[in-house]
């Protein structure tokens, strides 16, 4: 249940995170937003950092408390974010491996939690095959990580094929945000 | 409110006790055999093949106005679900009140006889309807015009709930007795919805009636499965955390796991004999490799090892073989292996994804889902000689095919109506013809069809 519910406000904060980069913070004069995301690259969209908050600075260490919260502090900050995988392929992008060299970082840096990483397909594959798909796509990502040196022991995969995309729209503006590996804190070691 | 997912096993009881009751009323001597009203008369051509065909008249119910308004509706959704199941049969051409009103009916059989002949009609269907307390009784008697032979009687008896149930009982008898082939209007067809929110594992009739779900795990159920036998569904549920492979008993509504330890157990199906379950399974290092286990989980084996995706078992029906997906040449194709594992052959070499292999009930062929040219088509090919055609085309993306327990009709989920971008179940006849769209409610995916009723 509770899970279920995290991986809800995951889904959320995806979203806004996305809706954020659209919609770049005051300036003096704002440059036309250029609303065709698919111009970027996606794995940048997500991964970049925002500017360390001084908010932040103050409160206490916000990946102390509550799991969803510092999972939501860990993305906002870009210590952990997603890969994406082309069509029907489950090989890691280099700008995946640039992504995935800062998760470990995070996973590394914090012992005490243990992660699952979830694989995604869109819709235009077929639904069994894809749920076959996502579990290559969990499995790339994981094997990478350990080869950078995280603890296999606290990283498990699952794989939701198509059957829980961020984005429903039919068209690749919505797919490549469905074709990921997408990571949660499950929980403290 | 969503109804109990054991709520309609104590009408399926009661409908045993009802199709029990029924009584052969008038059955002339010799009339146990399907008559042949004459041979050359009753063989049309159609779209250069030979097709038989009926044509049969079925002038409105006698006795309609004896009924309540209750038992009135009833009797009218027999009748209108019985007309539907006897042209769905394609074994018969319908005149129905309307087209019978151009006659001066007497009441006397004889002479009526000559009047249903005079508009081309062979046979004649006269229903007659009584109420019995809160029951309706229906008795029909099927005649050969010309002959004025009774060719079969039957009375049904029961409550408005059970109508489509009597008249579905009353249509495949009177199938098999014209045709000499089991009729489907008693099968159901599983499937899974987002309808609630959740996706569940749904059931319906064959004509997409009385939809209701058999999970209430609010969470992600799919794939479902028929055992032959129609007792159980196999399916996959996240329920507990990984997908795994779970049974459902129809009767009690009784849930139980075969294999769920891992990352993923997918796409399961059943051995002709019920005992085995064929499925997906991840060795945990993003390899899914088909494995099968006895339907209590134990005797898990392995059965292919490659390192391409090996998924989607689909076990024949002489239980001697099994399909599956593989992309173990690049991209996913279909391949057929026998039960143990041996003699490997690939049987799609067209289209660049083929996925979802059912096989026919005869065992000739299989219906899958081939991408050509960026979409889904359901594709047919011979087992045997590897000739292959495309069922579908022009029309969004088309999926997950069952037959028909008769084999005569496919039923997929598509997302073909260019009105919405919802994926529905839809089924159409193997030439192509008579597509029909089940579900309308949320997603609706992956339809399994069951067997014969037993």
């Amino acid at each position: 249940m509770n899970r279920k519910w995290m991986v809800t406000v995951w889904i959320g904060v995806l979203g806004l995170s996305v809706v954020m980069l659209g919609c770049p913070k005051k300036k003096p004069a704002p440059a036309p937003v250029d609303t065709e995301t698919t111009t970027v690259a996606p794995a940048d969209d997500i991964a970049q950092p925002t500017a360390p908050s001084t908010q932040a600075d103050k409160t206490p260490d916000p990946l102390a408390g509550d799991i969803v919260e510092a999972m939501e502090y860990a993305y906002q900050q870009g210590l952990l974010g997603d890969v994406y995988f082309d069509f029907d392929k489950y090989d890691l992008k280099s700008e995946s491996r640039e992504r995935l060299a800062k998760n470990v970082d995070f996973m590394k840096a914090h012992p005490e939690f243990t992660f699952t990483i979830e694989g995604h397909c869109d819709e235009r594959g077929t639904i069994d095959y894809n749920l076959a798909l996502g579990d290559r796509r969990a499995a790339a990502a994981r094997n990478y990580l350990t080869s950078l040196g995280a603890r296999m022991d606290n990283i498990k995969t699952i794989s939701f094929g198509e059957e829980r995309p961020v984005c429903n729209v039919s068209a690749e503006s919505c797919w490549w945000r469905n074709r990921r590996a997408h990571f949660v804190i499950t929980g403290r070691s | 409110m969503k109804r109990s997912p054991i709520r309609h096993i104590p009408t399926a009881l009661l409908l045993v006790t009802l199709t029990g009751a029924v009584a052969a009323v008038s059955q002339q001597p010799g009339a146990q055999e399907p008559p042949v009203p004459g041979g050359e008369d009753v063989t049309v051509v159609l779209e250069g093949r030979l097709r038989s065909q009926f044509r049969l008249a079925i002038p409105e119910f006698d006795g309609l106005t004896m009924l309540s308004p209750n038992l009135r509706r009833a009797a009218d959704e027999i009748d209108q679900t019985l007309r539907t199941d006897l042209e769905a049969s394609r074994v018969f051409r319908l005149q129905g009140p309307d087209d019978l009103s151009v006659l001066a009916l007497t009441g006397d059989l004889t002479r009526d006889f000559e009047l249903y002949r005079s508009l081309q009609n062979e046979l004649v269907l006269q229903v007659d309807v009584r109420p019995e307390g809160d029951k309706v009784v229906i008795e029909g008697r099927l005649y050969h015009l010309e002959s004025g032979d009774s060719i079969l009687g039957k009375r049904y008896r029961g409550t408005p709930a059970v109508a489509r149930r009597i008249a579905h009982t009353f249509a495949d008898e009177i199938i098999l007795a014209l045709s000499g082939r089991q009729g489907v209007a008693l099968s159901q067809i599983a499937f899974y919805s987002d309808r609630s929110g959740f996706k569940e594992i749904y059931l319906m009739d064959y004509d997409g009636a009385n939809q209701r779900p058999v999970t209430a795990h609010k969470s992600i159920s799919l794939t479902p499965d028929w055992s032959r036998a129609g007792d159980t569904i196999a399916y996959v549920s996240y329920f507990s955390g990984a997908p795994g492979i779970y049974l459902v008993d129809l009767a009690s509504g009784r849930k139980q796991p075969v294999v769920t330890e891992g990352s993923l157990n997918i796409s399961p199906s059943f051995s002709p004999d019920g005992r085995q379950i064929v499925f997906g399974r991840s060795l945990g290092s993003g390899n899914t490799e088909i494995f099968v286990a006895n339907r209590d989980g134990t005797g898990l084996r392995q059965l292919t090892h490659s390192s391409g995706i090996d998924t989607n078992p689909s076990w024949s029906p002489s239980g001697r073989e099994i399909a599956f997906t593989s992309s173990r040449a690049g991209n996913p194709n279909i391949y057929v292996m026998d039960a143990e594992g041996a003699n490997l052959r690939r049987l799609t070499f067209e289209g660049d994804y083929n996925d979802g292999a059912a096989w026919s009930p005869d065992g000739t062929r299989i219906a899958y889902a081939s991408r050509r040219s960026g979409r889904f088509d359901i594709a047919l090919t011979d087992v045997v000689t590897l000739e292959s055609r495309l069922l579908t085309s022009g029309g969004g993306s088309n999926e997950t095919p069952s037959f028909s327990p008769d084999g005569r009709q496919i039923v997929f989920a598509s997302k073909r109506r260019s009105s919405t971008t919802r994926t529905q179940v839809y089924k159409v006849e193997l030439d192509g013809s008579g597509m029909r769209q089940l579900t309308n409610d949320g997603n609706n995916f992956s339809p399994s069809w069951s067997g014969f009723p037993k």
